[in-house]
């Protein structure tokens, strides 16, 4: 049997690691990625461990390249990914990492504040431009209106002298002095910001407010604001200094505004070539930035690998043992027995590496009762398949592994779904292109989340396309059109036909040739009006056929794992009454639509009994006297029938109870006895004095005893009675599940 | 508001609040949080409850502070994302809840304006849940009126504010009665809110709101010992929504010392227990914690019961105390304090 079929052995090793090789040793380890390792300080808090200090200084590497990463991508700097692989630096060249990081963090924040700087003052530039241009117009129109009324006095003045009442309207705005603030607010607090202008103020403000078109950008956080010019008219010294208040409150930027016509023109002059100086030196800081960023970028994705390489590293050291003389690092680790040689070999190099002798990484094989963890090696082609299982559930350790028949049956069941040769045709070439542009794909390294399902099912979607077209083929369904390949074998003559309105009658006695279509399905059924009746029932037996093999080939599965696990108990009360109970039921069923299928002919159809209505008057034990005078579908079917259902019933306590009842005598007369027994292993694996008793063994072999009692508990644990009970109802509803399901198809 | 419609509306967001329910840090945690000894070791623990990597961008010297704003930060968002999710009434009954941060917000703020702060540096203390837009021009009024009449009146605090108004000036005793009054306007008019939601809404939210008036009115009765405070002044602070209310307020009007109060809470059983267990003893709880270990009592009840809105009460609550039990131990460790360490009140 192939390497598939059942997972790999796997072995429980003892590592013993010098302290100064044992770096090198793990990123050898972690490149091989063979071996899992196992914690042996669970009840050590992560802060306690030993190498917390090194995992910390990682961490604190991590966030700095996050912050530089982050910059990176605001400013839309493409991290250059080549998909190199760099190995985990050495120990010493953290520090250098260290500094390197420290500074560069350090660079990027300095032009950080002066960009930010240069751009609060670039925002308060502009804010005085907008302002300075918005009051402007507003100030043109007033001076305009007083103008064209003053011209209005003059003309008229000289013809009549009745205009005091005019006169001293006009007066005003010279005899009375308003006071005004200038300022920029974001528009968004506008309404509530005028609002308690008007209530503090008890209406006595007038304010003039008109929204700049262009959104600003915020210095601090980057955001585009939508902001105002505001115009706020007062009058008194104590109203200026609770509009000043409101305006800090609101976070209104308040700006000198001059009061002639003059100095405004003169202050917009200034304003606007300080602005133009300033651009250029923004755009110098981000040129600057620009390029620190880019350089940055280029090699960012393998400084953060390697960061996280050593932090791994430590990481898996903090799991290891330290013996008392602190030279050496001991630790445990699961290992496919396979891949034994490879793991002792990449041992070597790393010793050799951290130049320390090649004894100084040790890997010794250790016998266990504790359940290995289940690993399948698996290539480009299976890795998908395992996939699909290992989604319903992992198999336990040696138990029969249900992907390699999953690689044939997904496909293939998915295909009768499918069921169409042309779009199967195409989801093949998806998937052969996919295969034979592999490696160049791999290489582009798209990262969207669709695509990697995709790919990484391209071998899967490959058969299905394939699987597809079969079934399409055997549907006769390619494009949703048949494909009448080998001659249809009903001849459409009139002289033969009945003819209905727009409908014709063909008759399967009188309108075929006899002789079937060669393979699949007719294409005259493709344009009969009764195609959906015909094909439905079809293909519902269809499915349940294979879905009856299926359950079967499942549990003929659990029948070779209780055999290779040596639990006769349960071939005996789980294997076989599963067995009867569902060859009682769908086997019979299968049977029957084979049965039917052979035993009758387009001239007895009348008489063909639905197998449907059948089943259920098995269950209903109903067998009506012939009333059609058609004779029942075999001599002694009542019989036969009441038979199979008896032994059905007589499955369910058998498969439910039998099991837990034999476990729980068992356990009861053998408690003293497995005691004794348990105790003679633990003697064993110990192994270092055998004569003594466990309490003087040594400090070393009585830990390993201690932990050998941990794992007897749990396996006993495990055994309670309730569990048996549970997982027992827990099989029977996996075999009733699809049986349920089944029956809902018939 | 019943169950058999309630998940319609509500059912996305109960079953969040369970999830988020179950991230609040187990007592488990905090046996390992107080083995702490440094501020770093505290984040490398705490990284293994939900708060995960929260703290993993803040430059390594951690300080107490920063740990604070950053658990109240979480628990921000999470709040802020079940209100936007929100619909009436869910969506008042949680804006209800910041009202409580409003107060304490404009309390603060006035406090700080008569110590002459400036608001830029009394912002970043205010609790962002109870955050609003007029907040920070609070500082123009200089009398009640001209709080109520610029500033709150936009509020929805504006109906609590009315019993206040006057034309004094703010000083220290004022703050204080302003606090009060707002916090009993506001706990009555929850109170008869949820009233209105009906069924286990309110049966909850009734005696958990009447704990709260009453740990208020108890509270205040204690604090007024030796201040100017008239007995006249005290009653119209007590909320009346309470257990002790009409009985136990007039008691408490009269009551001189302590040794009053206790006598009469030993007419209510449930603060009995709290007055008897609490004392001023180093060893003893004082009377504060065991409030705190009630009201924790008092929502993890919260979420036995199905369809109300109780449970996002509960859940902001406990968060609050559970940043109080990190604080608290962050101040202990930092200050190296290790015998008061186990001075949090454990919630699960």
């Amino acid at each position: 049997m192939g390497s598939l079929y059942r997972s790999e052995p796997v072995a429980l090793c003892q590592l013993f690691l010098q302290s100064e090789a044992s770096y090198s040793c793990l990123s050898e380890l972690g490149e091989l990625g063979m071996v899992q390792l196992k914690d042996l300080n669970v009840t050590v808090s992560a802060f306690q461990r030993k190498f917390v200090t090194e995992v910390r200084r990682c961490e604190e590497m991590e966030r700095k390249l996050r912050f530089l990463e982050k910059e990176i991508r605001e400013d839309d700097i493409v991290i250059l990914d080549t998909g190199d692989n760099p190995e985990a630096p050495a120990p010493r060249e953290m520090t250098d990492l260290e500094l390197m990081f420290e500074r560069l963090v350090k660079e990027v924040r300095d032009l950080n504040t002066s960009a930010e700087a240069l751009k609060q003052n670039f925002l308060d530039l502009t804010q005085l431009k907008h302002i300075l241009r918005k009051t402007h117009s507003f100030f043109d129109e007033v001076d305009r209106h007083y103008d064209s009324a003053l011209i209005d006095l003059q003309a008229e003045g000289t013809e009549s002298v009745n205009l005091l009442a005019d006169d001293s309207l006009l007066v005003t705005p010279h005899t009375i002095r308003f006071e005004f603030v200038a300022g920029v607010v974001e528009r968004q607090h506008l309404s509530a910001f005028e609002r308690m202008l008007w209530r503090i103020s008890m209406g006595n403000v007038l304010i003039k407010q008109v929204d700049i078109e262009t959104p600003l950008e915020d210095p601090i956080t980057g955001n585009s604001v939508l902001k105002s010019v505001f115009l706020i008219f007062f009058q008194g010294e104590q109203l200026k200094a609770k509009v000043k208040k409101v305006c800090a409150g609101f976070h209104a930027t308040i700006y000198p505004c001059p009061e002639t016509k003059a100095q405004r023109r003169e202050m917009a002059m200034g304003v606007m070539t300080r602005i133009e100086d300033l651009n250029t030196v923004i755009t110098q800081t981000e040129v600057h930035r620009f390029a620190l960023l880019s350089s940055i970028a280029e090699s960012i994705r393998i400084w953060s690998i390697k960061v996280r390489k050593i932090k791994t590293i430590y990481h898996a050291m903090n799991w290891f043992n330290i013996d008392i003389t602190q030279k050496c690092l001991i630790g445990e680790c699961w290992c496919p027995v396979a891949q034994l040689e490879r793991i002792q070999r990449a041992l070597q190099r790393g010793a050799a590496k951290s130049g320390c002798s090649e004894s100084a990484a040790i890997l010794n094989r250790m016998d266990t009762r504790e359940q290995p963890p289940t690993y399948h090696s698996t290539n480009k082609f299976t890795s998908a398949f395992q996939g699909i299982v290992d989604s319903y559930g992992v198999a336990s350790y040696r138990e029969v592994n249900p992907a390699l028949f999953t690689i044939i049956s997904f496909p293939f069941l998915f295909s009768l779904m499918f069921g169409d040769a042309g779009h199967g045709f195409f989801m093949f070439l998806a998937g052969l292109l996919m295969v034979i542009f592999e490696n160049r794909l791999i290489r582009m390294r798209i990262t969207v989340d669709v695509w990697d399902i995709f790919f990484g099912g391209r071998y899967v979607i490959l058969l299905m396309g394939l699987f597809s077209i079969y079934a399409g083929f055997m549907y006769n369904d390619f494009f949703s059109k048949p494909l009448n390949i080998f001659g249809s074998s009903w001849s459409t003559d009139l002289k033969n036909m009945t003819v209905d309105g727009r409908y014709a009658s063909l008759s399967p006695i009188n309108n075929t040739n006899g002789v079937p279509y060669f393979a699949g399905i007719d294409p005259v059924w493709q344009m009969s009006s009764n195609k959906i009746t015909f094909l439905n029932s079809f293909k519902m037996k269809i499915s349940i056929i294979f879905g009856v093999t299926q359950m079967f080939f499942g549990v003929i599965l659990s029948f070779q794992n209780h055999r290779y696990f040596n639990e006769r108990i349960n071939i005996y009360c789980e294997f076989i009454p599963e067995m009867i109970f569902l060859f009682c039921i769908f086997g019979y069923l299968v049977i029957l639509i084979f049965y039917k299928w052979l035993a009758y002919d387009a001239s007895e159809a009348s008489c063909a009994p639905s197998l449907l209505i059948g089943l259920i008057n098995m269950f209903l034990m109903q067998y009506d006297t012939k009333e059609d005078g058609c004779p029942p579908l075999f001599k002694g079917q009542q019989a036969v029938q009441t038979c199979l259902l008896v032994l059905c019933i007589l499955c369910v306590p058998w498969l439910l109870l039998v099991k837990p009842l034999v476990k729980h005598y068992e356990r009861k007369r053998g408690l003293t006895y497995g005691a004794a027994r348990s105790g003679y292993v633990l003697m064993r694996n110990g192994d270092i004095e055998l004569q003594a008793s466990h309490s003087t063994l040594s400090i070393q072999s009585g830990d390993v005893l201690l932990q050998d009692q941990q794992r007897d508990e749990v396996v006993h644990h495990v055994d309670g009675d309730d569990e048996e009970c549970l997982s027992n109802a827990s099989e029977e509803t996996e075999v009733r599940m699809p049986c349920n399901a089944n029956t809902i198809l018939v | 508001m019943n169950s058999l419609n309630f998940n319609i509306d509500f059912g996305y967001l109960e079953g969040l609040v369970r999830g988020f329910k179950s991230g609040i840090v187990k007592q488990a945690d905090y046996l390992n949080l107080m083995q702490c000894e440094t501020l770093d070791d505290l984040k490398l623990h705490l990284q293994s409850t939900d708060y995960g990597n929260f703290l993993s961008n803040e430059p390594s010297p951690l300080q107490v502070s920063i740990i604070d704003d950053k658990i109240r930060e979480k628990l921000v968002i999470e709040f802020e994302h079940m209100r936007t999710q929100s619909v009436v009434p869910l969506s008042t009954f949680l804006d209800y809840i910041t009202y409580g941060y409003m107060i304490d917000n404009i309390v603060l703020l006035i406090t700080g304006t008569l110590h002459q702060h400036t608001i830029s540096e009394l912002i970043p203390k205010c609790h962002p849940l109870g955050s609003f837009e007029q907040m920070e021009a609070l500082s123009i009024a200089s009398t009640l009126l001209e709080l109520y009449n610029a500033v709150l009146v936009d509020t929805p605090l504006a109906p609590y504010f009315i019993d206040c108004i006057s034309e004094q000036d703010i000083d220290e005793l004022n703050i204080e009665i302003i606090r009060n009054t707002l916090y009993r306007a506001y706990l009555e008019d929850f109170y008869k809110f949820c009233q209105t939601l009906g069924s286990t809404t309110a049966d909850y939210m009734s005696e958990v709101l009447a704990f709260e008036a009453d740990r208020r009115a108890i509270t205040i009765t204690i604090n007024s010992f030796g201040t100017e405070l008239t007995k006249d002044d005290r009653a119209t602070l007590f909320p009346r929504c309470g257990k002790l209310f009409p009985e136990g307020h007039s008691a408490l009007v009269r009551a001189d010392d302590y040794e009053h109060v206790r006598a009469v809470a030993e007419f209510y059983s449930e603060y009995r227990i709290l007055f008897e267990e609490s004392g001023n003893n180093p060893t003893e709880k004082t009377l504060e914690d065991k409030f705190f270990e009630h009201e924790v009592m008092l929502m993890k009840k919260a979420f036995l019961e199905q369809f109300h809105f109780g449970i996002f009460y509960a859940y902001v609550k406990l968060k609050e105390q559970e940043n109080r039990n990190i604080v608290w131990i962050a101040e202990c460790v930092a200050q190296r304090h290790q015998t008061r360490i186990d001075g949090y009140i454990p919630i699960f």
